[in-house]
């Protein structure tokens, strides 16, 4: 009869409860470890800042989310970094998020690399237009009138 | 320990499925987002129209549910952070698990009856 002999289960190495631990070497790896960390720190005062603004505070003064607050709004230089801050941090922390659960739950190699490649492109894409539309976006030229009006 | 699906799981491993449930819909979110606010290009009809489409009840409930996955996931992230930081703290990740658990639950009842109280009968 055989018997196996489990190694002890510590605490550091069960990735479910010391999330992951700082690669040793530096590298992209390490890059993005710091990356997600430090980032994720930022987003907690940006994306729960602009989730109070947008859904807490317009909702008790009685104010209504239209084109004449965006107008407003991205009327300040501050308020158009602080959603360019926000969508850079946000838009790059989530897809490399959805890389890591790709790279955990998919083993199957062509479909990975499908995937991330996928993931990647729509990234891209998605990114590129909403900075677009920050940086694009004029509050004294806007047309009066949509095309579909 | 917990029996979910016929598989024995730690709440450290339900807290780690819950961060990246929530992470996955809220990035899921961002996409729609980002085309939404690209129509401001377009003018004020155009934009108008395409946030009226979220001024009901059906998506003011996903805005509760977006609202809670974003608190869980700050929450559960700044746990995972301290734990990758300081990794003494991982024996107190029972605790801290269940902290950020009624953390959110607590912080989700001022923030909904808030978000909702346009669509209660007593509100608007």
């Amino acid at each position: 009869m055989t018997t196996t002999v489990r190694p002890a289960r510590t605490i550091y190495t069960n990735p479910s409860r010391a999330a992951r631990p700082r690669p040793e070497a530096s590298g992209s790896d390490r890059f993005w470890w710091y990356f997600m960390r430090l980032s994720g720190l930022a987003l907690v005062i940006l994306a729960l800042g602009h989730m109070f603004i947008m859904h807490v505070l317009v909702e008790l003064t009685g104010g209504e989310i239209d084109f004449a607050f965006v107008q407003s709004r991205w009327g300040s230089p501050f308020w158009r970094i602080y959603d360019l801050l926000l969508l850079l941090l946000a838009f790059i922390h989530g897809a490399r998020g959805a890389k890591i659960v790709i790279t955990d739950y998919v083993t199957n190699r062509t479909g990975r690399s499908l995937l991330i490649g996928i993931l990647l492109v729509l990234s891209v894409v998605w990114l590129v237009l909403g900075m677009g539309v920050i940086a694009f976006f004029n509050p004294d030229t806007a047309p009066p009138t949509g095309p579909f009006s | 320990m917990i029996t979910l699906f016929g598989y024995r799981i730690s709440w450290a491993q339900l807290a780690q499925l819950g961060h990246r449930a929530s992470g996955l819909g809220v990035l899921l979110y961002l996409f729609m987002h980002i085309v939404e606010t690209s129509t401001v290009l377009f003018g004020p009809d155009v934009y108008n129209a395409a946030v009226g489409i979220f001024k009901n009840l059906p998506a003011r409930l996903g805005e509760v549910v977006l609202m809670a996955a974003l608190v869980y996931h700050a929450l559960n992230g700044l746990r995972v952070i301290a734990m990758d930081f300081w990794p003494s703290l991982t024996v107190y990740y029972r605790p801290m698990t269940y902290g950020v658990v009624s953390a959110t639950i607590v912080s989700m009842i001022p923030l909904s009856i808030i978000m909702l109280r346009p669509f209660m009968p007593w509100g608007a």
